[in-house]
């Protein structure tokens, strides 16, 4: 029986159908305060739905999904909860925005919809932004930003907020080893400083066996497996990417690179 | 000619009628370049072309029933907002399919009550092209109550509009009324569009939506930034398309197109060559 005090995501017997064909099957699993989970699993195998329907932006089949004990259906304090989607950072670039005007939006919500932001709210923003080591950028252009600068912007509006989860959908695409790299330590660092509970879809193997604390494998079926010193990731990943997937370790595993 | 130029706007600017037709044309370059601003970054400029048009029935028929046109055009162009938000989400159309729909309709029932009111009527030539210069005290009073509510909304809910703008899944998540608040936005373009008419006519307005927006886009300037040379542009876009047309003796609503216009020209100039 899992302590419900602990629990901050429950999902149970849940499917989602998306174009009337089943993505997501029976998975049921629960999220702890302060883990640190990876997403994986192949190309349209269903990562992204479980993300949307656990936001409550896709409607479920079957099943009950809980945020902080209650129904995601009736769940309204949203503000304890930070997303960014795979196309965030995928924004007109010519969009006249601040990358200080950006991560204050983080801290827009229904209570102050209508109001000025106030003074602490700004004290929040300059805040994130030194988290993510962006003060010196704070007046560029978000259009100008390479794709580092960007995630980073990104993470300090989610931050902003000051959530208890943070839900990311592959926010590494497409920037460099040392980047990603760079990034996931900065993760690490949340969870592991303010308890923050992190969901992260990604492809970053090394990342998920190296710095987190669970692995949910996604290909219709959702398997949840703790990752421990003595798993052997090989057999957790086939879950996922099926019987005639090799992956090819070099060395230690947090050592090598095996990206799918 | 300077000299000559000068004596003449300080004597146009003793009438009343050049000082209503100042003050109006400012409310309404102001109320316009910062909805439109939005509208361009949504792009959703054709929604603002698609409501400005099917106004003109609402003009015609203002004009038939003996009611205040504008008013008139302000309750078709509203209706004309919610029935193309209707058919986009019944999945009836998509967005631009619903506002050229909109569009022809609208324009249809101004040519519909035209002939049953027994041809064209001069001062519908004015709604179409504006006629800044005509502006009275009570289209003054309409303008200004009109362009102080849109100007209230935009000050309170502008932080909002830009999150909408930028993320609107984002914004959902974060709890902000997006469907009110949207509803609002487009009442407001109505509203826009509907003050706007005397000042620029129902054909040109679209471009005071855009070009402002546009050229102020080309500064590269942060979100607030932007905002004010948005409204910076359109304002002495109207103020001096207002001058140099009289100036000159021609078409006012021309003019002040033709002076956006050069902003915009001048500013992409300037990131070019920036």
């Amino acid at each position: 029986m899992e302590k419900e005090s602990l629990v901050v995501l429950e999902i149970r017997d849940l499917s989602v159908s998306r174009s009337n064909s089943l993505v997501i099957e029976d998975a049921a699993f629960y999220i702890h305060r302060g883990d640190f989970v990876g997403i994986v699993g192949p190309n349209g195998g269903g990562k992204t739905t479980l993300l949307k329907s656990i936001l409550g932006i896709l409607p479920c089949k079957k099943g009950i999904i809980r945020i902080f004990g209650e129904d995601v259906k009736s769940f309204s304090h949203w503000e304890r909860v930070a997303y960014i989607s795979q196309e965030a950072t995928d924004f007109d670039p010519s969009f006249p925005m601040s990358v200080r005007e950006l991560v204050a939006l983080g801290r827009l919500n229904k209570s102050n919809t209508g109001r000025r932001l106030k003074e602490e709210d700004w004290r929040a923003v300059d805040e994130a932004l030194n988290f993510m080591g962006i003060s010196d950028i704070s007046h560029k252009r978000i259009g100008n930003l390479s794709g580092g600068q960007k995630q980073r912007a990104f993470m300090a509006k989610c931050l902003v907020r000051n959530p208890q989860i943070i839900i990311l959908d592959e926010p590494v695409t497409g920037v460099d080893a040392e980047t990603q790299e760079k990034f996931y330590k900065k993760l690490s660092n949340l969870n592991a400083e303010r308890g923050v509970t992190i969901l992260v879809v990604t492809h970053d193997l090394t990342a998920v066996f190296c710095r987190m604390s669970k692995v949910i494998c996604v290909n219709r079926k959702v398997n949840v497996s703790d990752i421990a010193e003595d798993m052997d990731p090989d057999q957790v990943l086939r879950q996922a990417y099926g019987e005639h997937f090799h992956f090819v370790f070099h060395g230690h595993v947090c050592e090598g690179d095996f990206r799918v | 000619m300077i000299e000559f130029a000068l004596s003449e706007i300080l004597r146009l600017l003793g009438y009343r009628f050049f000082q209503y037709a100042l003050l109006g044309g400012i409310v309404s370059a102001l109320t316009c370049a910062w909805v439109g601003l939005f509208l361009v970054l949504r792009k959703e400029v054709m929604i603002g072309d698609g409501i400005a048009h099917t106004a003109f029935g609402g003009v015609a028929i203002g004009l038939f029933l003996g009611i205040d046109p504008v008013f008139a055009a302000f309750l078709i162009s509203v209706l004309a907002v919610f029935g193309v938000s209707y058919m986009r989400k019944k999945g009836l159309a998509s967005s631009d399919s619903a506002i050229a729909m909109m569009l022809a309709l609208g324009f249809s029932t101004g040519l519909i009550v035209i002939s049953l009111a027994g041809g064209f009527n001069v001062e519908l030539f004015s709604y179409l092209f504006g006629s800044i210069l005509t502006i009275d005290e009570q289209d003054l009073l309409v303008i200004a109550i009109l362009g102080i509510s849109t100007i209230l909304f935009m000050g309170l809910f502008h932080k909002e509009l830009l999150s909408i703008t930028f993320d609107e899944e984002d914004a959902r998540l974060a709890g902000l009324p997006i469907r009110p608040l949207s509803i609002a936005f487009n009442m407001l373009v109505a509203t826009t569009i509907a003050l706007s008419i005397k000042v620029i006519g129902i054909i040109l307005v679209v471009a005071l939506l855009v070009i402002p927006g546009l050229s102020a886009l080309q500064l590269s300037l942060p979100f607030k930034k932007t905002v004010v040379a948005t409204v910076g542009f359109a304002i002495v876009s109207m103020v001096t398309g207002i001058l140099l047309s009289a100036i000159l003796n021609v078409a006012t609503s021309g003019v002040i197109i033709f002076t956006a216009a050069a902003f915009f020209l001048l500013t992409t100039l300037y990131k070019r060559l920036g």
